[in-house]
């Protein structure tokens, strides 16, 4: 049997959610599996992020 | 002309990048501002052209902002 | 996950899904179930400090963009009473008839992103939290600064709301302390606390903030600088002190502390923020479990510093902070690199599982006639509708030239709402759509693939924003914003009817890499490439592969360095798929992303290849100094001079009794101006070296800030234990290497003793940092910028950490800054994975706003040329003349080129001089520009 062209990704933060962008641009269908009602991580509760101070979001 | 019941109208030319992102978000977080801003997107400020701005003073702009 | 069978390539994962209780499909966002729920919850999203309703949106921006129901608190949930939510849902998108779903997943590989956990309450506790309201946590603070926070951005002491006056961040809280099990460092805090404190001051100028550092460590690319700025510019006291605990006096906070010249000190703040650290998931058991991989002792996944982004099971890779305590750009960069590792295992079955959407083709014919403009006027349930009168924006729509249909529809972008637009556009054969809603920005794509699936071309929609920058922003002024409205759609029309199809271009890829540099980090992202299926071309400058990792002779994890380098030489000589040149330098690239062509000089000869993508792994080198009487005296030397000495064994330290190591030389001011990152593990791995050979020589550290984040803490802390002696030096009063008759001696001033003390020295080891290598004329050949400190610009400092500037030129290792070995590898597969995407696509699409040049009217004067911020313009010889001509795949579509032309040649697809004119025509209303 050959290999499946699909990736699980466990956690919607900022990790998992580039590891998903990215595979899906690779070519792979990707499952994103997070706890939480919405993506973004501890990322999506940060004002700014350091040192150019752009907005998180 | 008085500063009392001046009502200017202002034309903007916004980047889709920065400044009509911005105007985005302060819809989002429901900042409340003077009325008196017309927008016009462009894909960056570097597009804005002299003449732009020239013909908008001409249609009876009373300022033109320009956010990038 | 409940589950994970199989093997690699082949796993089932069992995946438990929980009802949100609200169809996404239907739910507009509208926030109404919030509004009428009774039952108040606390806002995690606001780290408890607001109050929400069990119906809620964690965020305005959250991803699904659709509300969810807690349900352990919804009142119909568990008692079955309430439903008003239900009631009062327009939209009917509330469904209490939701069941928690189990999924089976077959795939191939696992990513592990599960994040990080919360260090516990008890910890926090020891410093009053939860006992005094005034000493609250970063995370607190955060949500405390943010606009749209609950305070909406003022800082407040939660015990009588009022602004304090002065504040203390205290770092390292739950972290480098072994007493509550967390002995790592956490790695980001110092940074997250700069910038709150940055952040606070700039809301509130007059407050007085000290922070209060075990050591500073602002390791990362740029950051020191950063830093110091945010110190300079806002003042912002710097205290190197550990406070033990913290007492509340007259409602103020007391904060005792002792520095390192021994002196005790005592102040009052008004509010302490506890600059809590990384912990493990709390979670991590049970995945770890589950999954059958293992954890290091601190309970994050295990893995080793030559493949980090592997877990200690086959298929399982992992990233982020999960891997180890990191920053929002190191998780972004081993995201991007566990992609690339996974499509490296399962490169046979890309493209098997993906779906491609199909469309009709255009009907080009309708697009030619006469304009025949719909104009949609949204509600948006009340969002709009509540402040702009939109019946009368719609009426006035029909009074605009062009217009043949105006509507009005509640939620314009509900999917029913879209499939009505459809049939709409079909039934009244209307060739252009103005939809009056929220932001292009948004939802413009959504209204595109509607026109799509009905054979227009997608350039053929204008929107007018008539919700985030008018009826949310001017909603005590419903007449003006309906008069703000009608102009908008007044504008929006006019340029609809110049609207022109654009087309889609994509340009072909050449299914090939070129990897410039042969060390750990150019042979690593050609191994990822040819794994991933591409063929590979590794450059190497000099006669054999493995740059600076030849002279690394141990690892902190125990790893042995030779072996990792013979390894990765081995695999990349045996690849099929890899072609080596060495003794081989880039002279010219041309092209762009997808086609470039290159020049390689090799020995005497020159070849040129032809390639997709360049992948920049050029590394970086020792620093060479001539100072600290380096190059005068044998005894001194650099740390990796020393790594090769200790590399001998014993017989290396023979009558070695003393060394002495100086940290930063050259590094963080003296020469670069910035923190080379690995020199202070490196110091602490070779102190550690000599202990393990010789435990009776005396080995010191001089240091201005021990950085031994990560996990390397263990191995200072260890150090420590074993008698290496670290002495902390002020930039002001560096350590001086002094000639005593055939010895040396190290003078250095003792900040408990007060005055200066000569240690002697068998051997002095520099930690000299990282130089950037030769990067100049590499830069000026691809065309990719360098950061003020000769390293190549990343594209995004944090979301695209491993792109340049320039589409298709990719950079990783000592080329974009300092680094460790591991961090090296990681950032090298991302680069790969980043690489592969054009290669895997195997054409790029260009951006159908590009810019076009009108070949007769345009006079060769090269203007365009000169100012294109991205190199997209050429000038090109036709006949006798130069013209410009835009290399599509490289515009970014901002229009310098066409604001710039005299003789307007240049124009920009749905951003035309005419469509631009067009709408300041109609922003000056009846008459204007006749």
């Amino acid at each position: 049997m050959s290999k499946s062209g699909a990736i699980m990704v466990l956690g919607g933060g900022v990790a998992g959610v580039q590891t998903a962008l990215d595979l899906a641009d690779l070519g792979f269908y990707v499952y994103l599996v997070e706890k939480k009602a919405s993506i973004g991580g501890v990322m999506a509760q940060l004002d700014k992020t350091f040192p150019t101070n752009d907005c998180s979001l | 002309m008085t500063q009392e019941g001046f009502n200017p109208r202002i034309l903007g030319f916004f980047c889709n990048w920065c400044c009509y992102a911005a105007a985005d978000s302060a819809g989002v977080s429901r900042y409340q501002y003077p009325p008196n801003v017309r927008v016009i997107r462009v894909m960056c400020t570097g597009r804005i052209d002299t003449r732009f701005i020239l013909e908008a003073f001409k249609c009876g702009a009373d300022g033109v902002f320009t956010g990038g | 996950m409940e589950d994970l069978e199989g093997k690699p390539g082949q796993f089932t994962a069992t995946v438990h899904q929980e009802p949100r209780y609200i169809d996404e499909d239907k739910c507009t966002s509208c926030g109404t179930c919030t509004m009428y729920c009774p039952k108040p919850v606390a806002d995690f999203y606001n780290e408890r400090l607001d109050v929400t309703r069990a119906p809620h949106i964690d965020y305005t921006q959250a991803i699904p963009a659709s509300y969810y129901i807690d349900a352990k608190e919804c009142l119909r949930v568990n008692f079955e009473t309430c439903n008003l939510c239900a009631q009062t849902c327009t939209a009917k998108a509330i469904d209490f008839s939701q069941k928690p779903a189990k999924h089976k997943l077959d795939v191939g590989a696992v990513v592990m992103a599960p994040g990080f956990g919360r260090i516990d309450q008890e910890v926090l506790e020891k410093f009053g939290y939860g006992k005094y309201p005034n000493v609250v946590t970063s995370l607190e603070f955060e949500r405390l600064t943010c606009a749209s926070g609950p305070t909406e951005g003022h800082v407040v002491r939660f015990s009588d709301e009022k602004a304090p006056g002065k504040i203390a961040f205290l770092q390292c809280v739950g972290s480098r302390d072994e007493s509550c099990g967390n002995g790592f460092c956490s790695s980001v805090c110092c940074m997250y606390a700069v910038k709150e404190a940055s952040v606070a001051k700039e809301h509130e100028p007059d407050l007085d903030i000290a922070l209060f550092f075990m050591d500073v460590r602002t390791q990362g690319k740029g950051f020191d600088d950063a830093r110091k700025r945010a110190e300079e510019k806002y003042g912002l006291r710097v205290i190197r002190a550990r406070v033990p605990r913290i007492a509340q006096v007259d409602g103020r906070l007391g904060l005792s502390w002792t520095t390192d010249d021994g002196e005790s000190h005592s102040e009052l703040f008004d509010m302490v923020v506890l600059s809590v650290g990384l912990c493990a998931p709390e979670d991590a058991r049970d995945i770890a479990g589950l999954a059958g991989f293992e954890l290091n002792h601190y309970g994050f996944c295990k893995t080793s510093s030559a493949d980090p982004l592997a877990t200690t099971r086959d298929g399982i890779l992992v990233a982020g902070a999960f891997q180890g305590p990191k920053d929002v750009p190191e998780s972004v960069t081993q995201a991007s690199g566990a992609a690339a590792a996974a499509s490296e295992m399962l490169a046979d079955g890309r493209n098997t599982r993906t779906v491609t959407e199909t469309f009709p083709d255009e009907d080009t014919e309708l697009e030619a006639e006469e304009p025949r403009i719909g104009v949609f006027v949204c509600h948006c349930g009340v969002n709009i509708a509540g402040v702009v009168d939109v019946k009368a924006v719609r009426d006035y729509a029909a009074t605009l030239p062009g217009v043949v249909l105006y509507e009005n529809t509640l939620y314009s972008c509900s999917q029913d709402a879209l499939t009505t637009l459809a049939e709409k556009i079909a039934k009244n054969r209307l060739n252009r759509v103005v939809i009056a809603a929220c932001s292009p920005r948004t939802h413009e794509p959504l209204f595109q693939a509607t026109l799509r699936s009905v054979g227009l071309n997608p350039a053929l929609i204008e929107m007018a924003n008539i919700r985030d920058q008018c009826s949310w922003v001017h909603s005590q002024e419903p007449e003006a914003a309906t008069e703000k409205a009608k102009d908008l759609v007044r504008m929006a029309a006019a340029k609809a009817a110049l609207l022109q199809p654009l087309e889609q271009p994509t340009v072909d890829v050449t299914p090939k890499a070129l990897v410039i540099g042969g060390g750990a980090a150019g042979m690593t992202a050609a191994l990822s490439i040819a794994d991933q299926g591409y063929e590979t071309v590794l450059v190497e400058r000099s006669k054999e592969l493995g740059g600076n990792l030849k002279r690394v002779r141990f690892l902190l994890d125990g790893a042995d360095p030779g072996k990792v380098l013979k390894g990765l030489v081995k695999r990349v000589k045996k690849n099929p798929r890899i072609e080596v040149r060495l003794k081989a330098s880039v002279e010219s690239i041309s092209g762009y992303v997808g086609n470039f062509t290159t020049t390689i000089a090799v020995g005497k000869k020159t070849e040129l290849v032809n390639h997709g993508v360049v992948v920049i792994a050029t590394g970086g080198q020792e620093y060479r100094l001539d100072s600290y009487l380096y190059g005068e005296s044998k005894r001194v030397l650099t740390q990796l001079e020393l790594e090769e000495r200790l590399a001998r064994g014993k017989t290396g330290l023979r009558n070695v009794r003393n060394v002495v190591m100086i940290q930063c030389v050259g590094s963080r001011g003296e020469d670069l101006n910035y923190c080379s990152r690995l020199c202070c593990t490196q110091a602490v791995k070779n102190a550690l070296r000599i202990k393990e050979l010789r435990p009776e020589t005396d080995v010191y550290v001089l240091y201005r800030d021990m950085r031994t984040y990560g996990f390397a803490e263990d191995a200072y802390r260890e150090a420590r234990k074993q008698g290496v002696i670290f002495l902390r030096y002020d930039p002001e009063r560096r350590p001086e290497v002094l000639k005593v008759g055939r010895g040396i001696k190290v003078r250095v001033f003792d900040r408990l003793l007060g005055e200066d003390i000569d240690i002697p020295a068998n051997i002095v080891a520099l930690s000299v940092g990282v130089a950037p290598g030769e990067n100049d004329e590499l830069s000026k050949i691809v065309k990719a910028s360098l950061t003020s400190d000769g390293f190549f610009l990343e594209a995004h400092a944090k979301l695209r950490p491993v792109e340049t500037a320039v589409d298709g030129v990719y950079l990783c290792g000592l080329a974009h800054g300092p680094k460790a070995l591991d961090e090296s590898v990681a950032q090298a597969k991302a680069a790969a994975g980043k690489a592969a995407v054009p290669l895997a696509k195997g054409k790029v699409p260009v951006a159908p706003l590009v810019s076009h040049v009108d070949k007769d009217k345009c006079i060769g004067c090269g203007i365009c040329e000169k100012l294109c911020p991205f190199n997209a313009i050429n000038m090109v010889k036709e006949g006798k003349r130069k013209k410009a001509e835009t290399l599509t795949a490289s515009c970014k579509c901002c229009g310098i080129c066409a604001s710039h032309c005299p003789v307007l040649a240049i124009s920009m697809g749905g951003f035309t001089d005419e469509i631009i004119m067009a709408q300041i025509h109609a922003f000056g209303g009846d008459g204007c520009g006749q």
